[in-house]
């Protein structure tokens, strides 16, 4: 959780709130596919609650946050390029929407999609 | 960049090549036409390049993805397009770069799929490819957005769907997808409206757009190493900066949005407007101009006559600026400090408010610098206070206990003698400024004051940040709290009850008179009821109250 305080209080952030922001980033992402779960109680949970949240995680200490992503990406492009851009637009979006500071992006390519075989 | 001009092929030769059905080497043309266009406005591209990040690189990615997809191609030329397109589109993803190369790594990809095994390409053909290009790109993203290349790519196709069933010439074909995307670039902004707050197209799908002109140029025989527009995008115009101060001759700002005609010269344009105005910028943004200029209240209607002259008006914006520099002025009008003599001793006052600061104004500050709690003010600004003040001899009123260090850093960099009063508020600060003598010395008025302070009491009364406990007071955030000298003494559910209770822990009996100042959430009302009820409580006590303006205090209270 990060807290920054203003005036009147003091704000929290929790990760759920981060991860919203990364997810939707991600998923915006040319040649993001979907996100994966990252780990087997991940994995479970998806069958348990249909919204569950997998895929993404996040630390956050005194000066920041690091974002975990696990990813299928479409099959047929540059990962490198598409994982590089993923990782740039999370972090500039979290930045901008969220105010806090991102230290790493982790991206997990955890498989690939085929769509158009060539 | 390494990248080699490409020369135009003889008339003849391009005829030849371009010959609906066109076939390997043609194609190969047509892409190299594409690539170099794109080289031409890269630098456009790039300053429209807001989303997904604004880092202002699309159009040098695309260069790059093209110019790789171009070498892999030009290493095993082919005449036959299915091969050469498999390699086009080969040489795109493995030299994608960016976001809107990999997008556009997708759509050779797609196009080069639907040409697989063929060895000419006529206009039917043509249309399939972009059907698959645009397939193929929308697959590879599971949200879109539309008011990008994607958008483009679709607009782009649904035009040569029409248009190939009408016509056998290539050329016809590439009119009308250029019309399309230009057209489609246009409506970006609507679609998305990150592109609208800008005030830009999107790089992406104009980067796209200008593939496919380049395309339709070298059919058309028109040069591909000469930009049509080299002026800046009307992203560049910062309009809204340009108020800061106005000179003489700027009464009204005049923005002409329009269209110029056909054998228009934005050189002869600049010229006739520099004898209306000052602070002329013109932009170019996809065929329609922006022209922005100051001009006198009698040379207002000028711009848009000789607008009209040279092209079709669409829309015209006039302020008033001399009207809004004196509203600016009346809203926010500076405490001014009178003069001092020359040699005097110059007080500075660091002051939260403006009320406040009116107060140290009336009482003989020589330069009042705002800052507070939250917003202390930095070593420069206290040193530019009383760097051109008529006198070497300065004291500064920190008024704050976070703004002593500054006032000494201040003191230590400037090579006038400087004495500080380490006041924590503003009623210390009122304190000292009473003792002053302006033609003493230095360390007479350090010493009054310093002994002026710790006669005065202060009691302050806010919202607490955070729940705490402090010398026995419980204080839960959000609730109102009451500080006597700095010390946390009460704490309360109201303003009203907090002063009534600060009152309570003050032995009234050792002051004369209580000044209250009130500040941020306090309006007139609530503090006349407020002092009407002190007066009642305290009829003994001299009650003064002032206008203070301070942020964060809803009361700060003088006991003398």
């Amino acid at each position: 959780m990060t807290t920054q305080e203003n005036a009147q209080g003091k704000i929290y952030i929790l990760p759920q709130a981060i991860k919203t922001v990364a997810r939707h980033s991600a998923l915006q992402s040319y040649g993001v596919i979907s996100l994966a779960p990252a780990n087997l109680a991940e994995s479970v949970g998806r069958f348990v609650n249909k919204d569950a949240d997998f895929g993404i995680e996040v630390e956050t200490d005194a000066d920041g946050v690091n974002i975990s992503l696990n990813l299928i990406i479409e099959y047929g492009l540059r990962i490198r390029t598409v994982t590089d851009s993923v990782a740039e637009s999370v972090k500039y979006n979290v930045e901008k929407t969220i105010g806090i500071p991102v230290k790493r992006v982790d991206v997990n390519v955890r498989g690939l999609r085929i769509s158009n075989p060539d | 960049m390494n990248s080699k001009p490409i020369t135009l092929p003889s008339e003849d030769e391009r005829h030849r090549l371009l010959q609906s059905p066109v076939n390997g080497e043609g194609l190969m043309l047509l892409f190299e036409a594409g690539l170099t266009w794109l080289m031409t406005n890269q630098q456009y591209v790039n300053s429209l390049n807001v989303f997904p990040v604004p880092d202002g690189d699309t159009g040098t990615n695309m260069v790059l993805t093209m110019q790789a997809a171009l070498n892999e191609a030009s290493q095993t030329p082919s005449r036959n397009v299915g091969e050469m397109a498999r390699m086009f589109a080969q040489g795109a993803l493995m030299g994608a770069r960016g976001n809107s190369g990999v997008i556009l790594s997708q759509i050779w990809r797609g196009f080069a799929r639907a040409l697989d095994h063929y060895e000419t390409m006529d206009n039917g053909l043509f249309m399939r490819a972009l059907q698959e290009a645009r397939n193929t790109a929308y697959k590879g993203v599971v949200r879109p957005v539309e008011g990008t290349i994607l958008t483009v790519i679709k607009d782009i196709t649904s035009a040569a769907e029409v248009e190939a069933t009408q016509t056998t010439k290539l050329s016809e074909l590439l009119v009308a997808i250029v019309e399309a995307g230009d057209a489609s670039v246009k409506t970006t902004p609507e679609l998305l409206p990150i592109l609208k707050q800008a005030g830009v197209v999107d790089s992406g799908g104009t980067g796209l757009f200008f593939i496919f002109e380049g395309m339709l140029r070298l059919i058309q025989g028109q040069p591909l190493d000469v930009t049509t527009a080299k002026v800046k995008p009307l992203s560049e115009l910062e309009l809204a900066n340009t108020l800061e101060t106005i000179e003489e001759g700027q009464d009204y700002e005049v923005v002409i949005d329009f269209a110029p005609k056909a054998e228009f010269r934005l050189e002869d344009y600049y010229e006739g407007l520099e004898t209306i105005g000052t602070s002329i910028q013109v932009g170019e943004g996809e065929g329609i101009y922006r022209m922005h200029i100051h001009t006198l209240l009698d040379k207002r209607y000028e711009p848009i006559a000789y607008t009209e002259a040279v092209g079709t008006v669409k829309k015209i914006m006039m302020e008033n600026l001399q009207d809004q520099m004196n509203q600016r002025q009346a809203e926010e009008e500076p405490v001014k400090c009178a003069p001092i003599n020359a040699g005097e001793i110059g007080v500075v006052a660091v002051s939260p408010g403006v009320g406040l600061s009116k107060i140290f104004a009336s009482l003989g500050a020589a330069a009042i610098v705002e800052g507070g709690q939250t917003m202390n003010p930095s070593v420069k600004e206290l040193v530019a206070a009383f760097e051109n003040l008529p006198t070497d001899r300065i004291i500064i009123l920190p008024n704050n206990k976070n703004i002593i260090l500054a006032a000494q850093n201040a003191a230590k960099v400037s090579v006038k003698q400087i004495g500080i009063i380490p006041t924590r508020n503003a009623p210390q600060g009122f304190a000292a400024m009473l003792r002053l003598v302006p033609d003493g010395t230095l360390e007479e008025n350090e010493e009054a004051m310093n002994e002026a302070i710790t006669e005065v009491h202060t009691g302050e009364i806010t919202v607490a940040t955070r729940t705490v406990e402090i010398e026995g007071v419980q204080v839960e955030k959000g609730e109102v709290i009451g500080l006597y000298d700095g010390k946390l003494t009460i704490s309360a559910s109201s303003v009203e009850e907090a002063l009534k209770a600060l009152f309570g822990k003050v032995d009234m009996g050792e002051f004369e008179r209580i000044t209250l100042f009130y500040g941020e959430g306090m309006t007139q009302t609530r503090v006349n009821t407020l002092v009407d009820q002190v007066r009642k409580d305290y009829p003994g006590h001299e009650i003064e109250v002032h206008d203070g303006g301070q942020p964060h205090y809803q009361l700060i209270i003088a006991f003398e």
